[in-house]
């Protein structure tokens, strides 16, 4: 099946900087695809080369089987979300939703069908009459979301809509999003710089660096398996440690960290060349144990710093002059309730949970 | 200029309510003239004799000086009427009287510039300048003989004519031709001139009182039908602008210094008119605005070619002068503003 | 569902002010009846006065000056004088509106220096600024040098005191007028409301009209108000630049002041004319307050 829509090698730049560099990309119809990156990256970037409002310097953009390089925004079958939501101010909430089928020229009757229709799927039914600014953030979200699916374009395309709510409410928007498009069926492509919105939301994701796609995959690949240091310090919160490569014996291998403290892997994530490697391990999957006598494999380090995040507390433990580390303890363990700034523990990295996202 | 006026009205208007008017009498000389009419050496050398500070406040029409000096305002000293203006001042008592004892220059006034009709009793009044109002020709481009106010308005000169912006000198030019008394203007003969007026107003190309010679110089016209002064000047600019008092009819005009009832500084008043008219200073006048100098004295004082300026001093021949309309000027402006309206 | 915001707190803007505040309008005020509420009283009273026959205002009562006013010879006049400053506000809209957008969609530092020299003209005489034209117009002048030395024409051609050459200062002379109210309303405007229009499927002139059109509507109105009133009042350009051939509204008022000494009819020309001022300004500020 061909892509709904076909990046092929598009660069762009402002002056001589890259916003986009020889990205490729190609997007699934019905998929639900995040551009994650901080900002700067360029996600928003193709998102407006995708849009029509860029032209690429170079490479192509095929939207639905057709090449739409060089076609402007009004004559492409995307709709997008903009991140102020662009609401016209001096029309009412109705004729912001109509605004699109006014210019296809829907009939009016099947027009007021598909706006009733709409305005129930995104619960504003009773305001139409409204202005946008009469209206709550939220409501305007629902409106420009309303606004840009009413004309069914092929993909719509969302650029942070909801960087404006409060934390909440953003919360009960991405559920409803996601609902959104799984009813509808239709491509979303969603930019947003917040790795957990993405995770939350995304069929896949791309996270974007200084204008090229680091990693795409879907959240649990990214999350599990990132590829590169960036990947796994950006997506959720990594521990990212160097390594030297010291011997393999058979399935396994012995990694030295700074300080001198051995490591086991999996043989089969460091590649046969690899002399040093970089790697990561996520807060949650670093097994904390109050005994002080030294086990074998775990690195022994004293408890720096707790932070109570709820569910959990963070710690952050020193293991010499070159090894820090972040974990995660439930707060209802026994455990934590042991733990006390201060104390000696013992931090075991199992190998199945160590990732290699880097080697020389 | 007619805008500049104006804003010196406003201006004034709005200076006067605030200024101080109490400077010791005959420190300082209220004058109201045409504005490029005396010259800034004169006034200086006049300051610097006498210690007495000239203000010196300018209009562009006759009918603009009456306007602003019966709305009141300025107390001025000295004023400078055309003939008919003052005709009308010195009717409604609005003039004093002036002391001849204290002006021993009048003697250089030529006899027949002394008891005009304007001020048959010469009591109040003292000629400044004299001219009359005629043809300018560009002869470089105009090669049909031009006589008078007729052969000027003919069909084939269509958008080559200036003429002053005046409607008593346009209705005056009508009357010549139709062989009125230039001063026989009253409804019945308003209506006659009706009609050839319409037709002259479709062949002109530009109304300008204050500097007809611009369009003449610039090329954008041929023939005028303007001040002498003007005339004069553009004759000494080349000698291709000739001047022609109309076959049909011609009038002078005469501008006077007179003294306006409510003046505080009457001497310094009386001091500038002896002073003008010092045949030195009159030249000086002369020199500057090249119209007909009523000063026997001051025109011995002339170059030959100064002399010799049709425009100045054309041929002798008897010239009446305006009277006082009354009523009938603003008939004069209705009819105006309708033949230019119709066009 | 969100709160609305609750109309009292929309309007805590515009309580009513108190003393301090009416202390600091009271110059302003002062201001406005000595020099505007003041003079159109004399302006109303004179309009029912008759004259001497040197032009000195009697107070007797009387509604000739109206009735002049109201004559066929000045209603023509005065048809003619709006049709000349509506043609001037339509040219001044038309080359007006891309260049206000066009010095609004710049970044900052460059919107202000070009604004500066939408600008710079107003730092010479008005006079001066018309003479130039003169200048330029006349038969032997730099245009027709301009267009005789590139072969365009063989002839000079007549521009000055022409309908034309009034245009032309009419609209030199006001376009800055346009221009600044309508950059001030397309600076506001988002240029992502404009995206958003070309995203929905609007072209160009879609766009244009849909959005771009209603969201300047205040800067457009003001602009043709700022325009449309002076134009119709002016004298100086249609003497200066016209010849003084076709007389104008605003000539007909300054010649009755001026030269035909007549002022109970001038004042009731400047008082039907004020008034048409007026009810011109309600009716845009009707329709402004209707799209609010």
């Amino acid at each position: 099946m061909n892509p709904m829509i076909d990046v092929r090698t598009v660069t762009k730049r402002f002056g001589s900087f890259a916003a986009v560099d020889e990205v490729s990309l190609q997007i699934r119809a019905g998929e639900f695809l995040t551009l994650l990156g901080p900002s700067g990256c360029g996600k928003t970037t193709l998102l407006r080369l995708i849009s029509g409002f860029e032209e690429p310097d170079a490479g192509a953009i095929w939207i639905a089987g057709e090449d739409v390089t060089g076609r402007p925004p009004y004559r492409r079958n995307v709709n997008q979300v903009f991140q102020s939501y662009a609401l016209f101010p001096h029309l009412t909430v109705r004729e912001n939703i109509a605004f699109g089928l006014r210019m296809q020229k829907v009939p009016a009757v099947e027009a007021g069908r598909r706006i009733d229709e709409v305005m129930e799927l995104v619960a504003l039914t009773g305001f139409e009459q409204r202005r946008p600014a009469e209206l709550s953030g939220g409501q305007r979200q629902r409106v420009a979301l309303a606004r840009a699916i009413v004309p069914r374009p092929a993909v719509l395309l969302l650029d942070e809509p909801l960087s404006a709510l409060d934390a909440k409410l953003r919360k009960s928007m991405q559920l409803e999003l996601k609902q959104l498009q799984r009813r509808l069926g239709m491509t979303f492509v969603f930019v947003t710089h917040d790795q957990e919105e993405a995770l939350t939301m995304s069929d896949r994701i791309a996270v974007f660096d200084r204008g090229r796609i680091e990693q795409l995959g879907t959240a649990a690949d990214i999350y599990h398996r990132p590829q590169t240091a960036f990947v796994a310090d950006f997506v959720g919160e990594a521990n990212v440690l160097r390594a030297t490569v010291s011997a393999r014996q058979g399935e396994r291998i012995d990694l030295i960290l700074p300080g001198g403290f051995v490591v086991s892997a999996n043989a089969g994530i460091v590649p046969p060349q690899a002399r040093k490697v970089t790697l990561s391990i996520r807060p949650e999957k670093i097994c904390l144990t109050a005994d002080r006598t030294d086990t074998g494999g775990a690195v022994p380090a004293r408890v720096e710093e707790i932070v109570f995040q709820g569910a959990t507390s963070r710690l952050v433990l020193v293991a010499g002059a070159d090894l820090r580390l972040v974990a995660l303890v439930a707060n209802e363990s026994s455990l934590r309730s042991a733990l006390a700034v201060g104390d000696s523990v013992a931090c075991a990295l199992h190998p199945e949970d160590l990732v290699v996202v880097g080697w020389e | 200029m007619k805008i500049i006026p104006c804003l010196r009205i406003l201006t004034l208007t709005v200076l006067c309510a605030c200024a101080v008017p109490l400077r010791a009498a005959d420190q300082e000389l209220n004058l109201f003239a045409w504005s490029e009419y005396v010259p800034q050496g004169v006034l200086e050398a006049f300051e610097e004799e006498t210690g007495i500070t000239v203000n010196y406040e300018t209009f562009a029409s006759g009918e603009e000086m009456l306007a602003k000096l019966i709305a009141g305002g300025t107390a001025y000293d000295l004023i400078q009427p055309p003939d008919y203006i003052a005709e009308a001042l010195i009717k409604n008592r609005l003039l004093l009287p002036v002391d001849f004892a204290q002006v021993p220059n009048f003697r250089h006034i030529l006899a027949e510039y002394k008891g005009m009709p304007h001020d048959p009793e010469q009591k109040f009044t003292v000629p400044y300048m004299t001219g009359t109002v005629g043809i300018v020709v560009n002869t470089e481009r105009i090669k049909t003989p031009i006589r008078g106010v007729k052969d000027l308005f003919s069909p084939q000169h269509k958008g080559r004519i200036v003429v002053v912006d005046d409607g008593r000198e346009l209705v005056t030019a009508a009357l010549y031709v139709l062989g009125h008394p230039l001063n026989n203007i009253t409804p019945e003969t308003l209506e006659q001139t009706r009609p050839l007026l319409a037709e002259w107003f479709n062949l002109i190309k530009l109304f300008d009182s204050d500097s007809p010679k611009t369009a003449l110089l610039n090329g954008d016209v041929d023939l005028g039908y303007v001040w002498g002064g003007e005339a004069a000047a553009l004759w000494n600019e080349d000698r291709k602008f000739q001047y022609v008092l109309p076959a049909e009819g011609a009038h002078l005009f005469v501008d006077v210094l007179a003294i306006p009832v409510g003046a505080k500084n009457l001497q310094a008043a009386h001091a500038f008119l002896d002073f003008v008219l010092r045949p030195e200073v009159s030249r000086q006048i002369s020199d500057e605005f090249p119209y007909t100098n009523p000063n026997g004295e001051a025109r011995k004082l002339l170059t030959d070619a100064q002399r010799a300026n049709p425009a100045s001093y054309p041929p002798a021949r008897p010239l009446d002068t305006f009277r006082h309309l009354g009523d009938t000027g603003a008939l004069i402006d209705e009819l105006v503003t309708d033949l230019k309206n119709a066009r | 569902m969100q709160a609305l915001p609750t109309a009292a707190s929309a309007r805590a803007h515009a309580r009513p002010p108190k003393v301090v505040g009416w202390l600091l309008l009271a110059p302003l005020l002062v201001w406005l009846a000595a020099f505007v509420v003041l003079p159109l009283l004399v302006l109303l009273v004179y309009s029912f006065c008759q004259r001497d026959d040197l032009g000195r205002v009697v107070f007797s009562f009387t509604w000739e000056n109206y009735e002049r006013v109201f004559s066929p010879l000045y209603l023509r006049i005065l048809g003619r004088s709006i049709g000349y400053a509506g043609l001037t506000t339509i040219i001044c809209l038309v080359i007006g509106f891309p260049v206000a957008w066009f010095i609004a969609r710049q970044t900052p530092a460059r919107r202000n220096r070009l604004l500066l020299l939408v600008m710079i003209p107003f730092w010479t005489n008005f006079l001066i600024r018309t003479y130039a034209w003169i200048v330029i117009l006349k038969g032997e002048g730099l245009l027709n040098a301009l267009l005789q030395y590139g072969r365009i024409i063989a002839e000079p051609i007549e521009l000055l005191y022409t309908p034309f050459a009034v245009l032309t200062g009419l609209v030199y002379a006001y376009l800055p007028f346009m221009i600044l109210p309508i950059y001030v309303s397309a600076e506001k405007v988002d240029g992502s409301l404009v995206e958003a229009a070309h995203d929905l499927g609007a072209g160009p002139l879609r766009a244009f009209s849909s959005v771009i059109i209603p969201l300047t509507q205040p800067g457009i109105l003001a602009g043709v108000l700022l325009v449309f009133v002076p134009a119709i009042g002016m004298f100086a350009i249609t003497d200066l630049m016209g010849g003084a051939q076709v007389p104008l509204i605003g000539n007909v008022i300054q010649n009755q002041f001026l030269r035909a000494r007549n002022w109970p009819f001038g004042a009731a020309l400047g008082v039907v004319f004020t008034l048409l001022f007026v009810v011109t300004y309600a009716l845009a500020q009707r329709r402004r307050r209707r799209h609010a």
